[in-house]
């Protein structure tokens, strides 16, 4: 029963969301509508660390206790993360044209998301290249650990970089400004239905993923009669 | 376990001086990318001096790969690796013995690069020999542990020769970002001390990826 209601809530949530961006919340007073890309990008982001995160604490997880699941788990929220880590990119550089006038800054956020995404791009390729199997799944979590710690280090080095070096602060970060409530609010449901959908998206993976590699599985046992 | 290291490390040194052809393809290598940085970049001494500390490192970075695609590939022959794994040895002191190898080649290669490259593009280079080998070790640490871990996952992967790169660069950006600052900060006659924050990064990225690289190297070496 769950799995009929769940997808349907995350669909109407989805679309009063998109309703209430367009409809409901207030134009912001410089930016006008250019500005309402916010409640893509931001979820965007939120959801590529969530991911991040979950692929880290899975991969743990698969060394720890060596159990198929942890692999699954990690193996998915990896892919869901580069997803949205694309689509934050993305969206940051459409948003970035209009209002700092540059579709790309070596700003830290920018450069660290970029990065990671480098990074977890890696995390696929890898799996990719090394056949299914336990060997796979230890060597992605391996790298899965690694390049997560890496999140703080790369981050503050880019900080420096870029403040310490920087010779014209013409695109500062906005996080100084005063955020409307509205948009405050606005922001706030868009980053629960986003997350909401991640939720199911990554459900569904799982679960693709279990039916793939059981398929594999039976394929093999066939082969070798 | 420090005996074991070094009974491996001593192997492998004893494996590369006999045929020196590793470290002087790694050399020359290093020399037909500073060819290349020559050829393709301004001739005038004021741009060099800017561009010296990134040439550096980034010669750095891409020879030092190449010895890191070696580290594991001579236990491959004659199924060597199963070997060594099923050994006494700890996976511990396997870790420290290939890592130990790679510093003391990189680092032996930086002793040749530095005269090289201060010929070539920066001769003012030279003056700061002994800090800037100094700092190689430093960077080389962190380089060796990152490096050494993921030469050993890649080893068995194939198109393990993009891989390792593609894994390994994106991850060294602080290193890569401390050590060009520092450098520059050398070579501005300012010292390695006025950036201290860069050089506690640095050392921070060393510790943090020694201890990890040595406590996850035992999954990346089952047989």
């Amino acid at each position: 029963m769950l799995h009929r209601i769940f997808p349907l809530a995350v669909f109407v949530f989805l679309v009063a969301d998109l309703l209430m961006i367009f409809v409901f919340s207030p134009a912001e007073v410089t930016q006008g509508y250019v500005q309402k890309i916010m409640y893509l990008h931001v979820p965007s982001v939120w959801l590529t660390f969530l991911a991040f995160f979950l692929c880290f604490l899975a991969s743990i997880g698969y060394l720890w206790k060596r159990e198929e699941k942890f692999d699954v788990l990690a193996q998915s929220a990896a892919e869901i993360g580069v997803l949205f880590c694309a689509i934050g990119l993305l969206t940051g550089s459409i948003w970035g044209k209009p209002t700092w006038n540059t579709y790309w800054t070596w700003d830290a956020r920018l450069t660290t998301t970029l990065i990671l995404l480098l990074v977890f791009i890696g995390y696929l390729l890898l799996r990719k290249f090394v056949d299914p199997g336990e060997q796979q799944a230890r060597y992605a979590a391996v790298v899965g650990i690694i390049g997560f710690l890496d999140v703080p280090l790369i981050h503050q080095s880019v900080v420096w970089w870029r403040t310490l070096h920087q010779t014209s602060t013409m695109f500062s970060m906005k996080k100084e400004r005063v955020v409307d409530p509205n948009i405050a609010i606005m922001l706030w449901i868009s980053v629960a239905a986003f997350t909401l959908f991640f939720c199911w998206m990554l459900v569904k993976r799982v679960r693709l993923e279990n039916a793939r590699r059981a398929f594999l599985r039976k394929m093999a046992n066939l082969e070798s009669f | 376990m420090m005996r074991q290291a070094a009974r491996l490390l001593a192997k492998d040194i004893k494996l590369d001086l006999r045929s020196l052809e590793n470290f002087l393809s790694m050399l020359f290598f290093a020399v037909v990318i500073l060819l290349l940085f020559a050829f393709a970049l301004p001739l005038d001494d004021e741009s060099h001096e800017l561009m010296a500390p990134g040439l550096f490192w980034v010669t750095f970075l891409l020879s030092g790969i190449l010895n890191l695609n070696k580290l594991f590939q001579v236990e491959k022959e004659n199924a060597c690796m199963d070997a060594l794994l099923l050994s006494p040895l700890s996976r511990g002191s396997i870790f420290l013995g290939k890592m130990a190898e790679n510093m003391i080649f990189i680092l032996a290669m930086q002793v040749l690069l530095i005269p090289l490259f201060s010929l070539f593009f920066f001769e003012a280079l030279m003056s700061h020999f002994f800090p800037l080998l100094g700092l190689s070790f430093v960077v080389c640490l962190g380089f060796s542990s990152l490096g050494t871990l993921l030469g050993g996952l890649t080893t068995d992967v194939r198109f393990k020769e993009i891989l390792l790169p593609l894994l390994l660069f994106p991850l060294l950006v602080p290193l890569l970002l401390a050590a060009v600052i520092l450098l520059q900060s050398l070579i501005s006659g300012a010292g390695l001390a006025a950036e201290a924050d860069w050089l506690k990064l640095l050392v921070g990225f060393d510790l943090i990826y020694l201890v990890v690289s040595y406590l996850v190297f035992e999954f990346v070496m089952e047989l």
